[in-house]
């Protein structure tokens, strides 16, 4: 076909309908996004590749380049769907992806054709219906964009300065600080959906406290001075970001992620902790830890225990007292591409465990090991009570 | 009474023009079809076995259905129960066989009530009336469709009265020795036959055949590249369709070899001139112009009409715009409205002009 840049965008418009649709009902169904952002993602990629690719590149398409075409704009899609953090699974994207393609395929070499006899001829154009469908289109995207708005959870804008906590989020919302805001006395997240942002937390028994809520973001806080944990998350499932933790107390953790095996995998990355018992620990949990430094610990840096499954990668460990990362009890553990540099033994705990290990095993745990940096730490590695280290 | 729709020609044009109408709602009462020969495909099938033609050269979409889908690979597919012409479809390699097309001519017929509408008729003039045309004396028709065909076969005038001279699309058998005039797909099938006959070829072209799959290029089969085309003056128009007109035939191995292999062993070789062979074969096509068709050159006479370089001007839907308002519609289908669609003289181009004429039909009738 030798398609009209007007016919391709009609054709494009009129195929995406059915998806689109689908997605709706699917996204009603499941009360989630997903669908109606992949949908959206195709259609975008698909109407920028249009006119901007596609049009200049193939005066004339033959049927066979459906396929091809199809892999680059699957490619983008996904890619975007990545880097824009759309929470599609991914044999439900590609499931959702390929039924799209395929009734794709079928309107445009045969429903089409078969409706509308000038169809080829016509480069793809589908006259009135072609108008019709792009106005329903519109209309469907402008309606989800407003219906996005309008659930979108309210955001609050913390001036600067000192305000006397402890905030408590009990519902779904935006906390953004303006440079300079800080709470002292902590911050507790009781509700799901909860986004904190740019925000400086003093003090507090903890400095932010989750509990029993889901789909929650931290990110850009800085927490500092807390009693215990500088972010203590439990039964939750959490993403913390490019945050900074300093705690001091014999007894303290900078972040604590536990009790939340049944939930979707918490991430805690781009973090700097320093100090406090335990920098990073996880207790029953599914967790991501990377691309954080933790430093100045006086037991453990990293700790991923109690039947934790975690993945530790690419973090940085330096000037720690007893152990870099620790995978205890029953954990399964891969760690790859850290750094774990100048652990130093903890003689006066009398603890064989504590000796200055880079990275240590423990009671039943399972640690994969691949590509780590472990320098000038008392001991590289270890294992104790039928713990197993295994390297790739 | 007026009757609503009248088909001037019994050939392929004319034949897809008519089951593009029945497609369109129209019963085989509405429609009448003047022809001499009830078979639409006569004058193709003697030309096409001629030439020993084996496969069409259009591809999917070279047929008589007045939908684009199904074509013939899908049909194919299914009584084959392989999806090898799907994929030589959507490669646009798929190239039914004449008798694939033939059957399936023969199948519309049947199916489509052709026969039902049919008169042998030769119409000599369509009269201009109040409430349409008048066809030597029938009707009045409100809409008409005029697909001549071809006006006769194209002879090099220096070999109009050589006995030694065949035309390519007129049965014959090789002698030992041929010349074929010529350099487009039917010489270049005539080349391949010959070799096959054990006959020494010598192509006489006084120009270098292009290589394209199809005789134009794709664009112009759509609205992307016919749009340009429309808006092209006359003289610029008429330079281009001259132009275009140019001999090609597809590129491929199949073409290549048995011609190369015969060059090779000294029984094929080019010249401009002709050089005494005991047989002559011009593939040299078909006379060009409304002058040779009685019908259209009365028509012009008497009405007038804008022509350019020996073609009718025509709307971009191919009716005459002098003869066609709300209430009448004469339009021209074939080689003849070349002037709306460059590629008219394929399956493509009747299409072309029978959805635009169905087009017409349908708002009148809603009207």
């Amino acid at each position: 076909m030798a398609y009209t840049l007007k016919g391709r965008l009609e054709s494009r418009l009129a195929v995406v309908l059915a998806p689109l649709l689908a997605a709706c009902l699917l996204a009603a169904l499941i009360r989630e996004w997903w669908p109606v952002e992949l949908a959206l993602l195709m259609l975008a990629v698909g109407l920028a590749l249009d006119a901007t690719v596609y049009h200049r590149a193939f005066s004339y398409q033959a049927g066979w380049l459906a396929l091809p075409l199809g892999l680059v704009e699957l490619a983008a899609v996904m890619g975007l769907a990545r880097l824009l953090d759309v929470a599609a699974p991914l044999d439900a994207a590609l499931a959702f992806y390929a039924g799209s393609w395929l009734l794709a395929q079928a309107l445009l070499h045969a429903a089409f054709p078969l409706v509308r006899l000038s169809y080829g001829e016509d480069g793809g154009e589908l006259g009135r219906a072609g108008s019709a469908s792009a106005g329903v289109v519109v209309t469907l995207v402008a309606s989800l964009g407003g219906l996005a708005w309008a659930t979108l959870p309210p955001t609050v804008h913390l001036a600067a300065g000192v305000h006397q906590g402890p905030l408590v989020l009990d519902s779904e919302q935006i906390l953004v600080g303006a440079q300079g805001a800080v709470v002292r006395g902590g911050i507790v997240v009781t509700a799901d959906g909860v986004t904190v942002r740019d925000v400086t937390v003093v003090g507090g028994e903890h400095g932010i406290h989750v509990d029993g809520a889901e789909d929650v973001l931290l990110e850009d806080v800085t927490v500092r001075g807390s009693e215990l944990d500088g972010i203590n998350v439990r039964r939750s499932s959490v993403t913390i970001r490019d945050c900074v933790v300093d705690v001091s107390g014999r007894y303290t953790q900078g972040i604590d992620v536990s009790f939340g095996f049944d939930l979707a995998p918490s991430v805690v990355e781009g973090c700097i902790v320093t100090g406090g018992q335990e920098g990073i620990v996880t207790h029953f949990a599914h967790a991501v830890v990377r691309e954080n430094q933790v430093s100045g610990t006086s037991m453990r840096a990293i700790t991923l225990t109690e039947m934790s499954m975690a993945t530790v990668e690419d973090n940085e460990v330096e000037d720690v007292l007893g152990v870099g990362i620790f995978c205890g009890d029953y954990s399964m553990c891969e760690i790859e591409g850290n750094s774990v540099v100048g652990t130093r033994a903890d003689v006066a705990s009398e603890d064989l465990t504590r000796m200055g290990y880079g990275i240590l095993a423990h009671y039943g745990a399972s640690a994969t090991l691949v590509d780590n940096t472990l320098r000038d730490n008392r001991h590289a590695t270890g294992s104790f009570l039928d713990a197993r280290i295994s390297s790739e | 009474m007026t009757e609503p729709c009248a088909i001037v020609g019994g050939g392929l044009a004319g034949f897809v023009a008519y089951a593009t109408l029945r497609h369109g709602g129209l019963e085989p009462s509405e429609i009448a079809v003047f022809g001499t020969d009830p078979d639409p495909a006569a004058v193709w099938r003697r030309r096409a076995a001629s030439i020993r033609q084996r496969r069409m050269r259009s591809e999917s979409d070279g047929h008589c259905l007045p939908t684009s889908f199904p074509g013939l690979a899908v049909r194919s597919a299914l009584r084959r129960r392989s999806v090898v012409p799907l994929l030589e479809s959507v490669c646009d390699r798929y190239h039914p066989t004449v008798e694939e097309f033939l059957d399936h001519v023969a199948e519309l017929r049947e199916r489509s009530g052709w026969d039902e509408s049919f008169e042998a008729a030769c119409v000599e003039r369509a009269l201009p009336v109040e409430e349409g045309f008048e066809l030597d004396g029938r009707g009045p028709f409100a809409h008409v469709l005029l697909a001549p065909g071809h006006p006769g076969l194209a002879l090099p005038p220096e070999l109009e009265h050589d006995d030694r001279a065949v035309h390519a699309y007129e049965p014959h058998d090789y002698a030992d020795e041929v010349e074929v005039v010529g350099a487009g797909m039917a010489a270049a099938t005539e080349w391949l036959n010959a070799l096959a006959a054990g006959s020494t070829v010598i192509s006489v072209r006084r120009r270098e055949p292009q290589r394209r799959p199809l005789n134009l290029s794709r664009e112009l089969f759509t609205r992307r590249g016919l749009a340009a085309f429309h808006r092209t003056g006359a003289e610029e128009r008429a330079g281009l369709l001259r132009g275009w007109s140019a001999p090609s035939y597809p590129p491929g191995r199949a073409w290549d070899e048995p011609v190369e292999r015969a060059a090779r062993e000294g029984r094929f070789r080019v010249s401009s001139e002709l050089d005494g062979a005991p047989q002559v074969i011009c593939a040299t096509g078909f006379k060009r112009g409304f002058r040779h068709d009685r019908l259209l050159a009365a028509l012009v006479e008497e009405h007038d009409l804008d022509t350019q370089a020996g073609w009718i001007v025509l709307a971009p839907d191919c009716t005459v715009p002098a003869l066609t308002n709300d209430d009448r519609t004469l339009a021209l289908a074939g080689a003849p409205a070349q002037w709306a669609f460059p590629a008219a003289d394929t399956l493509a181009g009747a299409k072309y002009a029978a959805r635009r004429f169905l087009a017409r039909v349908r708002a009148w009738r809603t009207r």
